[in-house]
């Protein structure tokens, strides 16, 4: 992945955001069925999905005839903490620092 | 912009409880989340000036923030910023954390805790839904 801030501005379209979702869903689509449920053209689905690419969200593989793209699944690892991390952090740390003061009363 | 806010209760008196907050030695003892050690600290939260540590989980995947102390009032406050780097170690958008320790009637401390300046909002709190699920999912696809 590049950047956590470049996925983030990525993730920031919601066409985009639910295109990772469908594909976190379902794991492969090609680009063409991408097209038929999300009711967008083909050229901006491409867009789309060289956005996300980009940014190191997705993956593609090549079979046959088409395109496959899926989830990197090292992009959600990385995203998943960092987004969950603020309040789950100071929750931690401070139960611990609780902790802490109360084992070094004595 | 979003942000975190937590009130705590202690039962240390504010002298007791901001020693553990800003003294470095006192600070790694309880840094960061349970699972995760804490490799690398410079983090002296007593005075002005910058600081930094890195974070490591199970998977030994590390996750550095840095930032600068701004400004310390013992015992009542601490100010730094914050900014967590990414794998290729820059540096992303800068936030703040303010620590307040007041004195409560029991003799005990109370701390607030205010991270603000925090990126994406809205957007964050619906990443943060979609991608606990997304997490559990790929969770389940592991195994």
């Amino acid at each position: 992945m590049q950047t956590l801030s470049t996925a983030f501005a990525a993730l920031g379209d919601p066409v985009r955001f639910a295109i990772v979702e469908r594909l976190l869903q379902q794991g492969e689509l090609s680009a063409g069925m991408l097209c038929e449920e999300a009711d967008i053209s083909p050229p901006a689905i491409s867009r789309h999905l060289k956005v996300l690419r980009q940014a190191g969200l997705l993956e593609q593989r090549i079979d046959a005839q088409r395109r496959l793209y899926s989830v990197r699944p090292a992009a959600v690892r990385a995203i998943g903490t960092w987004v969950i991390n603020h309040r789950k952090f100071w929750e931690t740390s401070l139960d611990r620092l609780e902790k802490v003061l109360e084992d070094e009363e004595i | 912009m979003s942000e975190v806010r937590i009130e705590r209760q202690f039962k240390a008196p504010p002298q007791r409880l901001f020693a553990f907050l800003s003294e470095p030695a006192n600070i790694v003892k309880w840094w960061g989340p349970e699972g995760m050690s804490v490799p690398q600290a410079q983090m002296n939260f007593t005075q002005t000036g910058p600081w930094s540590s890195v974070m490591m989980n199970g998977e030994g995947q590390r996750y550095k923030v840095t930032g600068e102390v701004v400004a310390v009032d013992p015992p009542n406050s601490i100010e730094l910023t914050w900014a967590w780097h990414d794998a290729s170690d820059l540096r992303g958008h800068e936030s703040r954390v303010r620590l307040q320790v007041h004195p409560t009637d029991t003799g005990g401390s109370l701390l607030i805790l205010h991270h603000f300046n925090l990126a994406n909002d809205e957007s964050a709190k619906g990443h943060r839904e979609g991608w606990e699920s997304a997490l559990r999912k790929l969770a389940a696809m592991d195994n």
